[in-house]
This record gives structure tokens, C-alpha cells and sequence, in this order.
């Protein structure tokens, strides 16, 4: 009894942990929306700090990140067309790399990327600011911590996952085009025709969509993982730990209802 | 101390636990304070920091970061952006706490000195301190 007991408490109080925690990350972002639309934060210092984010995210990496977009693209393209062509199945191969690889893959790898890079680093940081007392400190000079560590960390995320996966499909479909067609014109019509035909208004606006929510997903969950740390400097690698598992479950989440709206 | 951290929003105060923000140098933890509240753009935040760090006589710890000071760097740094807020009053308190390698009333007494700096500083500190003041 005592058992069965011990069990539903556990259960009960996991349960509430995991609405807390939710419940926590939509309070701040619906603090972090209100703030966006308030005029008063776009001053000239806070743009200074979302320009710096955007570059910490995006543009320091971005030789790294299409080496490696230009990698995993040529692979999945070399085994799609091959695959297409001892099924006898080549005409449908463009549309096939373009689905896999811009629609999915390649947005799914930008948001990966983007959470081990800069998504660890941020949930340390906000950690580490948590213990040390540096968000007190700030309070206390009352510089806005939300404006000037927080929204900027938002934004900077959301603006490099969807630019990041933005460049990665380009350089996938050019990719694309040179390995089924090789170095001529003469695919250029039917080529652009699959496009045109894949890129409706709505897959684009979704294919928007998820970007924008996998770049929340890997800036928001890290910088409230690191505002739940309790001050104590042991706790730094738990709150680590249980934010990028967080950020992976999000990650995955957005990308399976993604593909359930798309093709369900 | 919990007298000290429940003083009012009025009081300006240099403490141990309000450390400056380590990945900032000593200049832009100063300078975010005009920046962000009196909205002057980046370069005019800097120069109003850089002139009170040269004011307080420590010019040189500008570029330096909060691991790469020395504790009197650091307080002189912290000191600079509890000034800098210009709060009628400004509390140090437990200077011991952060000035541990110099002999701090007389490095204070020093800071404290310079032609232009004004306004009434108050020293919060254990009672068993009392004599080093009074040297």
C-alpha cells in the first residue's frame, strides 16, 4: 500500500513539475511577445544586442554550417537518386531530394545545430548568471534583464535557424540541380517547374513556420532551464542536462507534428 | 546585512553579491547603465564610463573583464557603476568582503578623494572593523 502510495506521489509530482515548467515557458514568452510589441523596447541598445546575437548564432558559423549542409546534402542526394534509378523511379527524384531534404531534413539538422552550439551555451550562461547573482546585480541597476540578455537571445534564434535553414535548402536544391543534371542548362525548366510546383504558398509559410518554432525552441527552453537554477554552482550541469533534453523533445515534437499536418 | 539589501530603490549600492556581468569588460558594465536608462547610443555610454573610470584613477581596467581583475580592480569598476546610476545615496557595503588585498578605508578614503566626485558614501561594515577607520 505504502508502494502504491510512494508510486501515485512521484507520478503526481512529476506530473505537476511538467506544468510548472511549461506553464513557466509560456508566462515568459507571452512577457517576451508583450515586450516585442511595446515601442519602447527597440531602442538602439537592444538592437545592438540582437545584431550581436544574430552574429554569435549565425554568421560566425556559417562556413562550418554549409560545409556541413553541402556534406549531408550531396550524401542524401547520392542515395536518393541512386535508390530512384534501380526502381526506375528517376523522373520523380528531384521532387523526392526537395521533399527530403529542404522540407525536412535540413531544417530538422539547422535546429540540431543551432541547440548544441548555441543553445547549450545559453542555458550555461543564464545559469551562471542565475548563481553568481548577476540578473540581481542588473535588477538593482535596473537595466532590464529581459531586453537586454533575454529577448535579444530570442530573436537572434528565431532570425538564425530560419536564415540558417533558409541557405542550407538553397544550397541543398543547387546541389540537387547539379547532381541530377550535372553542369548544363537543360534541366533548368523542368527543375524549376518541381519547385515551383512543391513551393506553394502554404508549404513555404509552414516550412516558415517550423523554422521559426524550432529557433524559439532552442533559445527559449535553455533560458528558462537557466532562470530555474537554483543558486547553488553544483547545479549548473543538472539545469544543462535537463534544457537540452528539453530542447531535443521540443525539436522532435515540432518536427512530428509538422510532418503529421503535412501528410497525414 | 539583510538591512543592507533592503534598503530602497534610491540607494545606490557596491556589494559582493552584485557582482559586475563577467562577459562584459569593466567599461560596458558601466556604460549599460546610461545606455539603458538615459538611452545615449553606444559611444557616449562608453566615453561617460571611460571618464568616470579616469576620474576614480583606473583608466587601465577598462578593457579588462571581472576574472581578469584584481579585487581592487574590481571594486573600483563596481564603485564606478554604482556612481554612475546617480542615486542621491551610495552604500558600500562590507568592503572587506571585496577589498581583500589592499588596506581598504584608506583606499576608499583615496577613491573617495577625487575632485570630482560628490555625494555622501556609506560604509556598511562589521563593528568589529571599527578600528581600521579610525587609523
Amino acid at each position: 500500500m505504502n508502494f502504491l502510495a510512494a508510486t501515485i506521489e512521484s507520478l503526481g509530482a512529476k506530473v505537476t513539475g511538467w506544468f510548472a515548467v511549461g506553464y513557466a515557458m509560456f508566462a515568459f514568452l507571452a512577457r517576451a511577445t508583450l515586450l516585442l510589441l511595446d515601442r519602447t523596447t527597440w531602442n538602439r541598445a537592444t538592437l545592438d544586442v540582437v545584431v550581436k546575437q544574430v552574429y554569435f548564432t549565425s554568421v560566425q558559423i556559417l562556413h562550418v554550417f554549409l560545409g556541413y549542409a553541402l556534406v549531408i546534402s550531396w550524401l542524401i542526394i547520392t542515395i536518393i537518386l541512386s535508390t530512384a534509378r534501380d526502381f526506375g523511379l528517376t523522373e520523380f527524384a528531384s521532387e523526392m531530394t526537395i521533399r527530403v531534404l529542404v522540407l525536412e531534413l535540413l531544417p530538422f539538422l539547422t535546429a540540431l545545430f543551432i541547440a548544441l552550439r548555441s543553445g547549450s551555451a545559453i542555458n550555461t550562461e543564464i545559469a551562471l548568471m542565475q548563481v553568481n547573482n548577476e540578473l540581481d546585480a542588473l535588477a538593482h541597476c535596473k537595466v532590464p534583464p529581459m531586453q537586454f540578455e533575454f529577448l535579444p537571445r530570442l530573436l537572434g534564434g528565431v532570425i538564425s535557424v530560419v536564415t540558417l535553414a533558409g541557405l542550407a535548402g538553397l544550397l541543398a536544391l543547387l546541389t540537387g540541380y547539379l547532381a541530377i543534371y550535372g553542369m548544363n542548362t537543360a534541366g533548368v525548366e523542368p527543375y524549376t517547374q518541381t519547385i515551383a510546383k512543391i513551393f506553394d504558398f502554404q508549404i513555404v509559410a509552414g516550412l516558415i513556420a517550423k523554422c521559426a518554432l524550432f529557433g524559439l525552441a532552442v533559445t527559449l527552453i535553455p533560458v528558462t532551464a537557466g532562470l530555474e537554477t537554483p543558486k547553488k554552482l553544483f547545479m549548473v550541469p543538472v539545469s544543462v542536462l535537463r534544457g537540452m533534453m528539453r530542447v531535443f523533445f521540443a525539436i522532435v515534437a515540432i518536427e512530428v507534428v509538422s510532418l503529421a499536418l503535412k501528410y497525414i | 546585512m539583510a538591512a543592507v539589501a533592503a534598503l530602497p530603490d534610491d540607494v545606490a549600492r557596491v556589494a559582493l553579491e552584485l557582482p559586475l556581468r563577467a562577459n562584459l569588460s569593466a567599461l560596458d558594465n558601466i556604460a549599460l547603465i546610461p545606455l539603458y536608462q538615459r538611452h545615449f547610443n553606444a559611444a557616449e555610454s562608453a566615453r561617460q564610463a571611460q571618464l568616470l573610470l579616469e576620474q576614480l584613477g583606473h583608466p587601465d581596467i577598462a578593457r579588462l573583464r571581472d576574472p581578469d581583475m584584481t579585487p581592487a580592480q574590481r571594486f573600483v569598476a563596481k564603485l564606478a557603476r554604482a556612481l554612475i546610476l546617480k542615486r542621491p545615496r551610495l552604500v558600500i557595503d562590507r568592503p572587506g568582503a571585496m577589498l581583500y588585498d589592499v588596506p581598504y578605508p584608506a583606499f576608499i578614503r583615496q577613491l573617495a578623494s577625487q575632485a570630482t566626485m560628490t555625494g555622501t558614501w556609506e560604509i556598511f561594515d562589521f563593528s568589529w572593523n571599527q578600528s581600521l577607520y579610525q587609523a
